[in-house]
């Protein structure tokens, strides 16, 4: 998305996501809270990938024909990939024992 | 780890220590109930981010603001409409706004605010624990299935003999609602209904924030942008908020519209460079990226506020209120979380005996309140403003800046003529006169 610098506008020097997530303070949890449902309707229904375009965090990384990757470390637990896959085919559980993200500033 | 035995010993169970949670514990602690608040994160509001402007005049009613962490009052707020590279603004610095209580706005910072609310209602008596997630909803009977019609008596938690028996469960979850909707409280949101939200918190020494904003002391700005400039393709914004020592910089739009292929990152990357944000933004270092869904279904989406045994409160309950000016929340949060509590404890009797009857008062209450009634008096807007999303956030920001560029324009001809071509701008914008008659009509309820 870079832009040419507009004369007499700053140009701001955006993060990568991965830069970004190093900001975030996180617990480390062993077993991932995310998944899917059912493999098999990501290999065979998916068009969208929904659950990867709407992450703010790159959790999800979906390849043609194969389930979706998930990176459960950097999830913000926001919820988005929830409501976004128009399979509902997202497992999403909340981290335990206060495991996963935790805001500094929120 | 040996855990206290929680169990029968607690008049009412709160999922969530939150804003709405902490509102109905302090509520209810205040009215002689034994409360139990039960926060998944390592802190009350470690797991909760927001734009953030918060709404005090409930948390004023409750407790003393004196002391709370609030950053900044609100002293001006700006209404700016983004095309790709031009703004139109509009911006409002209402000399009373400096006064106390500072017309009740304030950015906060939920790390902060929300373990200082909840400290408000662990004062009042209320237990809190922390690092513990509620998993399910008890059942008489035991099952606890979405068909499960038995009355709600307790929680399972994720601790060992994590079950907690109390005769009223408050579920004041936030938007991931996944108890509630297990246990067939609630439907889980459609995606047309929900907004995905990413922001970045921005460091810079107080003096920059005071220039750029030209603010000084406690006073703050409050921006809100629309427009393609804003959001793309999108239906949604971008935002500003000043803090003490940091700015909250962000987005937020339809989770549908990120579902067709455009990146919340792509979007706050491209908001942030836009020739009028750009200088406000540029060269803070970010100390914080958050993200999160925003249950905007309005009062269509709202679940049914009371079951056997428990209510469910905030965003829980969607109640979320997007109007396009004013986008409220956590305020509403408060508010439900007051009346819920006061329902609870009415529909408590001294014997232990549960009136669930009462338990109706709550949301009779919210129905009587400015929660719902401002959810019913919009209802209208979100479907419409959506509908009309091209000529709202693409055709008139354009004709806006069209026309004032022309209105403006320095040369020898007379200023008429500049005048007359800047009024076709706009008209051209709106599709004619028939066209501007028609968007006045049907967004004439926007000033009702």
């Amino acid at each position: 998305m870079s832009k040419a610098a507009t004369p007499g506008v700053p140009t701001v020097e955006n993060q990568t996501t991965e830069d970004r997530l190093y900001t975030v303070k996180y617990t480390d949890h062993e077993d991932s809270h995310l998944g899917v449902k059912v493999p098999g309707i990501c290999v065979e229904k998916c068009q969208q990938a929904a659950c990867q375009t709407v992450c703010p965090a790159d959790v999800w990384e979906k390849q043609d024909g194969d389930a979706p990757t998930i990176a459960f470390e950097n999830c913000l637990e926001c919820g988005s990939c929830r409501f976004a896959c128009p399979e509902n085919n997202v497992h999403w559980e909340y981290p335990e024992h206060g495991t996963g993200v935790t805001y500094r500033f929120g | 780890m040996t855990q206290p035995n929680y169990d029968d010993h607690f008049d009412a169970i709160v999922v969530g220590a939150g804003l709405a949670g902490s509102a109905a514990a302090l509520t209810m602690a205040r009215d002689g109930l034994d409360v139990l608040v039960i926060e998944r994160g390592r802190s009350p509001g470690a797991k909760n981010m927001f734009g953030g402007v918060l709404y005090t005049p409930t948390v004023r009613e409750l407790t003393d603001l004196d002391g709370a962490p609030l950053e900044r009052y609100v002293a001006e707020r700006r209404y700016g409409v983004l095309t790709e590279r031009d703004e139109t603004a509009v911006s409002m610095r209402p000399g009373q706004w400096h006064e106390e209580p500072h017309n009740d706005s304030y950015t906060v910072l939920r790390a902060d605010f929300d373990e200082w609310f909840a400290e408000q209602a662990q004062d009042a008596g209320a237990t809190l624990v922390t690092e513990t997630t509620v998993t399910g909803l008890l059942r008489e009977g035991g099952s606890d299935r979405p068909t499960a019609d038995g009355r709600i008596v307790g929680v399972e938690t994720d601790r060992p003999d994590g079950t907690i028996r109390a005769p009223i469960v408050v579920l004041a979850e936030g938007a991931n609602s996944l108890v509630s909707e297990r246990s067939g409280l609630k439907q889980r949101d459609d995606r047309a209904d929900v907004a995905v939200a990413a922001k970045e918190v921005l460091k810079f020494d107080k003096e920059t924030i005071e220039d750029r904003f030209r603010v000084r002391d406690d006073a703050g700005a409050a921006y809100q942008y629309f427009g393609t400039g804003a959001v793309g393709d999108a239906f949604g914004g971008g935002f500003i908020y000043t803090n003490k020592r940091t700015i909250s910089v962000g987005i937020t739009y339809r989770i549908e519209d990120a579902a067709s292929g455009q990146t919340p990152q792509d979007t706050l990357n491209t908001f942030k460079q836009h020739p009028a944000v750009a200088p406000l933004v540029a060269d803070g270092r970010v100390v914080e990226y958050s993200a999160h869904a925003i249950p905007e279904g309005g009062k269509d989406a709202m679940p049914s506020l009371v079951q056997d045994g428990a209510v469910i409160v905030g965003d829980a309950a969607g109640l979320v209120f997007n109007n396009g000016v004013h986008l409220e929340g956590t305020n509403m949060a408060v508010e439900s979380g007051y009346h819920a509590g006061k329902a609870v404890a009415r529909a408590l009797g001294e014997d232990g005996s549960v009136n669930h009857s009462s338990l109706r008062d709550y949301p009779a209450a919210l129905a009587d309140s400015f929660v719902v009634k401002n959810l019913e008096h919009y209802a209208w807007f979100h479907e419409t403003a959506a509908e009309d999303r091209e000529l709202l956030f693409d055709r008139v920001p354009k004709a806006l800046a069209e026309a004032e560029t022309e209105y403006f324009k320095m040369d020898r001809t007379a200023k008429e003529a500049h005048a007359d071509r800047a009024k076709d701008r706009l008209l051209d914008g709106v599709g004619g006169y028939i066209g501007a008659a028609k968007l006045a009509w049907k967004y004439r309820r926007m000033l009702k």
